[in-house]
């Protein structure tokens, strides 16, 4: 197999096959490649312990010191922590920066609130700065 | 403008086409191989966005739970959904096959799904003896 041969590229010169149409057409799937691939969003990952109030090992003590209840209440889904009452992320982050961290935090989700209301608890958990952060499916 | 008199006169000088060639078809075997990768390797969920916090932990995935927006549960891209029996023994060959049973396990679901089927998949979890749960996000 001889491609680089200078002298066949001499005899070659006159018949040259025109490529400016396969680039033409090569660019073209290029670009509607490039538009139409939908790269996947990057993921991350949240940790939280997991416990269910039906097991025996889940005493009052463990329970009660701070619980995020989060619940529908009038449609809408609502944070509920000890007195307070809030519906938006930055209102309970407020909170939970007074808390100590030491203790935990459970994070106690009812059946009918949305997936994103309930990881959006652990999250605003985990920034401020709970290392255990208990998720506990409501019955 | 005259293109065709200075082809003839620059024939001998003719850029050299074919690496750039080569490279543009490898750019569209890359295309086309990562579109057909992106559709297949995940269920195309919304996700909650949220920055997570451990993405050291997601190289270990065994099992991969999907809840969709409906609430059902399926574990791969073109399976159907799977009761709550069946996803029970497949955790319990997923957890008796490796040695850091929950790190084997991750849960993807959909932001706008409600906690009912998310509540269930944990509580499978925990009958199956496991501490701690990974829950995956979407990286705004």
């Amino acid at each position: 197999m001889r491609f680089s041969s200078s002298q066949d590229k001499h005899k070659l010169n006159r018949a040259a096959v025109n490529l400016s149409s396969m680039i033409d057409v090569t660019f073209l799937l290029l670009v509607y490649f490039i538009v139409t691939t939908v790269l996947a969003p990057p993921e991350d990952l949240l940790t939280p312990a997991l416990k269910v109030e039906e097991g025996t090992s889940l005493t009052k003590e463990e329970l009660d010191p701070q619980i995020i209840e989060i619940r529908l209440q009038d449609g809408q889904p609502v944070y509920s922590i000890g007195s307070h009452l809030c519906s938006d992320r930055n209102a309970l982050a407020e909170i939970l920066v007074t808390l100590p961290v030491e203790p935990g935090l459970i994070i106690r989700v009812s059946n009918d609130v949305p997936v994103g209301f309930a990881v959006a608890a652990i999250q605003i958990a985990r920034d401020a700065e709970f290392e255990r952060v208990t998720y506990v499916p409501a019955k | 403008m005259q293109f065709s008199s200075r082809r003839n006169q620059d024939s001998a000088s003719l850029v050299e086409m074919t690496p750039m060639i080569d490279i543009v078809f490898l750019l569209i075997i890359f295309f086309m191989v990562a579109a057909q990768f992106a559709q297949q390797a995940k269920l195309d969920l919304q996700l909650p966005e949220e920055k997570g916090g451990s993405l050291q932990d997601s190289q270990n995935t065994g099992l991969v739970i999907n809840i969709r927006e409906d609430g059902a549960i399926v574990l791969e891209t073109d399976a159907p959904p799977i009761t709550l029996e069946i996803l029970d023994e497949r955790i319990q060959s997923a957890i008796s096959s490796t040695g850091s049973p929950w790190e084997s396990l991750l849960i993807r679901a959909d932001k706008n799904a409600s906690s009912s089927a998310l509540n269930d998949v944990l509580r499978l979890l925990n009958k199956h003896g496991l501490s701690a749960t990974r829950i995956a996000t979407e990286v705004p």
